[in-house]
């Protein structure tokens, strides 16, 4: 069964769905957290509290305009950004991270079309961008390795490596253009 | 109103990617808001965020994690879809309202500042600007760097016309002096790198601004 199918049942408050999510993403979170640089039970706790709140967002994923993968790494991401503000401001009160950029008031959120139309442009231009290029984009900023690692992996010179990324980023703005 | 200045794709993919200090976060996130093409690249990069998260190495949770964890969804049973804060605050954008801001001081005549409250340390200070229609600001360099959304109005420089929505970005290579445009007074939200030192925030604040 495909995830999204079982985030909605999720939102209907449907256990065993859950059950089968967690025991997916919740290492998952907790592997890509280690990867960077999180410490273990810091890890720990991103990866119980971004499944927490799948449980308590199932109702606003949306299918239509993003995979469920995506979703719950966004989730992740704005609990570390959470999580390393916390720590270092002892103390502060609770800031929800997850800035509603996503959220165009412009674009009337029932017009499934045109999100359909968004996703599978963003989709189109993934799958066009070569493999080397979005190992690019992963590596240094998902998954935030050093240059020096980048290099290593891809198998170029340390002085191209930003060239490289540049390179990526700038061919995958060019690909959501074109596909209008 | 057409957006034609845009983050560079790397601050954007920093941006979705979680890594930008919170000033940065903000300017990027509230240009984001508006504009749909940068809105679509941080789509695409977090769809590679996904993929990674499909891709890595799964670490073991800890024993009793899955239990924890459901202990907690008794307590917390699934929420509809709530609609956004409902704050009113017309003269900002949405994202905006959910910050502290703090009160107007004026900076020089014709041009006031009001500091925001940003949630957790930053390495750069956010910050509304405004600026009467047609200030002149003096030739200057940043110590730092300089991310600037407009909100309202406009301001040019060597880089072009920038308006509302448009999204520029100044480091110590840059030597410009930007013009307020005619007509109505200028809101941007800056966030701004440079020295913390509260004496030389202010100074400097100060200094770059006059009026002409």
């Amino acid at each position: 069964m495909e995830w999204a199918t079982l985030i909605g049942r999720v939102a209907d408050g449907d256990r065993e769905a859950f059950r089968r999510l967690f025991e997916h993403f919740a290492p998952r979170v907790k592997g890509l957290m280690l990867k960077t640089g999180a410490s273990s039970d810091d890890a720990e706790e991103i990866a119980q509290e971004t499944l927490l709140a799948v449980w308590r967002k199932a109702a606003q994923f949306d299918p239509v305009s993003a995979g469920a993968a995506a979703w719950i790494y966004t989730i992740a991401r704005n609990l570390r950004i959470d999580q390393v503000r916390r720590a270092a401001r002892t103390g502060a009160v609770d800031h929800d991270a997850e800035l509603d950029y996503l959220v165009d008031p412009a674009e009337p959120a029932d017009d499934v079309m045109a999100r359909n139309d968004e996703a599978g442009r963003i989709a189109t231009a993934l799958s066009s961008l070569s493999e080397e290029q979005s190992m690019a984009i992963r590596l240094s900023f998902i998954e935030e390795r050093p240059h020096p690692e980048i290099a290593d992996f891809l198998g170029i010179p340390l002085g191209t490596v930003k060239s490289r990324i540049r390179l990526a980023m700038n061919r995958l703005r060019a690909l959501l253009d074109e596909t209008k | 109103m057409s957006v034609t200045h845009h983050p560079s794709p790397e601050l954007l993919a920093g941006f979705a990617a979680g890594t930008l200090d919170a000033g940065e976060h903000l300017v990027v996130a509230v240009h984001a808001s508006g504009c749909s093409a940068c809105r679509r690249l941080l789509r695409a990069v977090e769809g590679i965020g996904g993929s990674t998260l499909e891709a890595v190495e799964p670490a073991a949770m800890k024993a009793g994690a899955f239990e924890a964890v459901m202990a907690k969804l008794d307590r917390s049973p699934p929420q509809p879809s709530v609609p956004a804060d409902s704050l009113t605050d017309d003269e900002l954008p949405e994202i905006l309202r959910h910050y502290r801001i703090g009160r107007r001081r004026w900076v020089a005549p014709g041009v006031s500042m009001r500091p925001i409250e940003l949630p957790g340390p930053s390495r750069s200070r956010a910050f509304l600007l405004s600026s009467n229609p047609g200030t002149h600001m003096l030739e200057h360099t940043h110590t730092g760097s300089e991310l600037t959304c407009v909100l309202r109005g406009s301001f040019s420089h060597e880089g072009g016309r920038f308006g509302a929505g448009d999204f520029d970005f100044g480091d110590e290579t840059l030597d410009h002096q930007p013009t307020v445009g005619d007509g109505e007074p200028c809101l941007c939200l800056v966030a701004m790198t440079g020295d913390l030192r509260i004496n030389g925030f202010f100074g400097r604040l100060i200094s770059p601004f006059v009026r002409l």
